[in-house]
């Protein structure tokens, strides 16, 4: 058994969708190579862009970082990162820390923002409220604005996150089977909002299986915060997530299909359906809208903040 | 013949019931799915048809908790 790109006999990963056998070397550039080709098959950066890095210490966070700095280091691009504190004991606090350390490790400007400094409540305090709407819902929309409202106070004309093919392909499945058409056309690899405040997000990882990025991580020897979430089972992502690995052991394609069927209805799914939203700003926060309140401040509104 | 597997807490000794035992028949044996695992042999990153040999160190990595 030896690789099957250079013939190294220290095999380290084999790609069940092709047969594919690559050594540490090997595998690491064909992940970087696969990111580098989204990112310039996407157009996903322009040279000047300062990019804000969505950095929570985990895995894919922590990958995008890394494939990101190749383009700081070359002069392409400018990088930044937030890193968003839900208030998850026994959970965020390492993932916080791995995240400075990346930011001091690269020399990078990073903020580390809580629920509980923004909002004056932390996730766990919302979950033990009576009929709540579930941890996903809040931390969701939440970690969304403070995402952007990070990327406009440092300046960032990009917002990168960590998204996985198996992200992806669970997001195109939910929104499916939810019958959720109007976010059906807001998955992709960049997304730009009709508002001018929301800052375009781009997904340089999304056509890598969650798989190869935790490979790689391990075989970069990068600090990762490898922990679950507490509240992670309790979501609908999580049990679309298990019906899809089960299909993928014996259709090893089916998560790549299901990428490249979306992304050729996508543009359709757009034009066909697409909603001319009000230019509103929410009346507490200032923030764009498309109704009286933003979903944030309307879920601060239920909690009686 | 025995053999040293490390995961998460997890330090122990162990024997290696037959020839050829791989490392995937480890993770079945665990119950674990090779899906949500990297495995390493002496430190090294190693592809889960490796055969666990006698006196291997044997260290998974759980790399995919879904959240």
């Amino acid at each position: 058994m030896q690789c099957s790109k250079c013939g190294n006999p220290k095999v380290i990963y084999k790609r069940e969708q092709s047969g594919q056998l690559l050594c540490k070397e090997c595998f690491i550039e064909s992940i970087e190579k696969k990111a580098i080709k989204t990112i310039k098959k996407e157009k996903l950066l322009d040279k000047g862009d300062k990019v804000l890095v969505a950095l929570s210490g985990g895995k894919d966070s922590v990958t995008t970082l890394e494939v990101l700095d190749s383009f700081r280091k070359r002069n392409i691009i400018d990088i930044c990162a937030v890193t968003v504190d839900e208030g998850i004991a026994n959970y965020r606090q390492d993932g916080v820390d791995i995240a400075i350390r990346h930011a001091q490790r690269l020399g990078i400007e990073h903020k580390v923002v809580s629920l509980k400094q923004e909002y004056g409540i932390t996730l766990d305090e919302i979950m033990q409220r009576e009929n709540h709407k579930g941890s996903c819902t809040y931390c969701g929309v939440f970690r969304r604005t403070i995402i952007n409202k990070a990327a406009r106070e440092m300046g960032a004309t990009k917002i990168a996150t960590g998204h996985n093919l198996d992200d992806e392909v669970q997001g195109i499945m939910m929104n499916y089977l939810e019958g959720n058409t109007d976010n059906l056309t807001k998955l992709g690899a960049k997304t730009e909002s009709q508002a001018e405040e929301f800052t375009v997000k781009i997904k340089p990882l999304r056509e890598i299986p969650e798989r190869e990025i935790g490979l790689y991580v391990v075989a970069k020897d990068l600090e990762v915060h490898f922990d679950s979430c507490p509240y992670a089972m309790q979501s609908f992502r999580g049990e679309v997530s298990e019906v899809i690995n089960q299909l993928s052991e014996k259709h090893p394609t089916i998560k790549y299909s299901t990428l490249r069927g979306y992304d050729k209805i996508k543009n359709i799914l757009k034009e066909e359906l697409k909603k001319d939203y009000a230019h509103g700003r929410c009346k507490r926060c200032g923030e764009p809208s498309s109704n009286e309140l933003c979903k944030a401040c309307s879920f601060l509104e239920e909690l009686g903040l | 013949m025995p053999f040293i597997l490390k995961y998460k807490q997890l330090n122990e000794v162990r024997e290696i019931p037959d020839e050829n035992y791989t490392i995937k028949d480890l993770l079945d044996d665990m119950e674990l799915s090779a899906q949500t695992i990297v495995s390493k042999q002496n430190g090294e990153l190693v592809i889960e048809d490796t055969v666990i040999e006698e006196g291997d160190e044997i260290q998974l990595v759980q790399i995919i908790y879904g959240g």
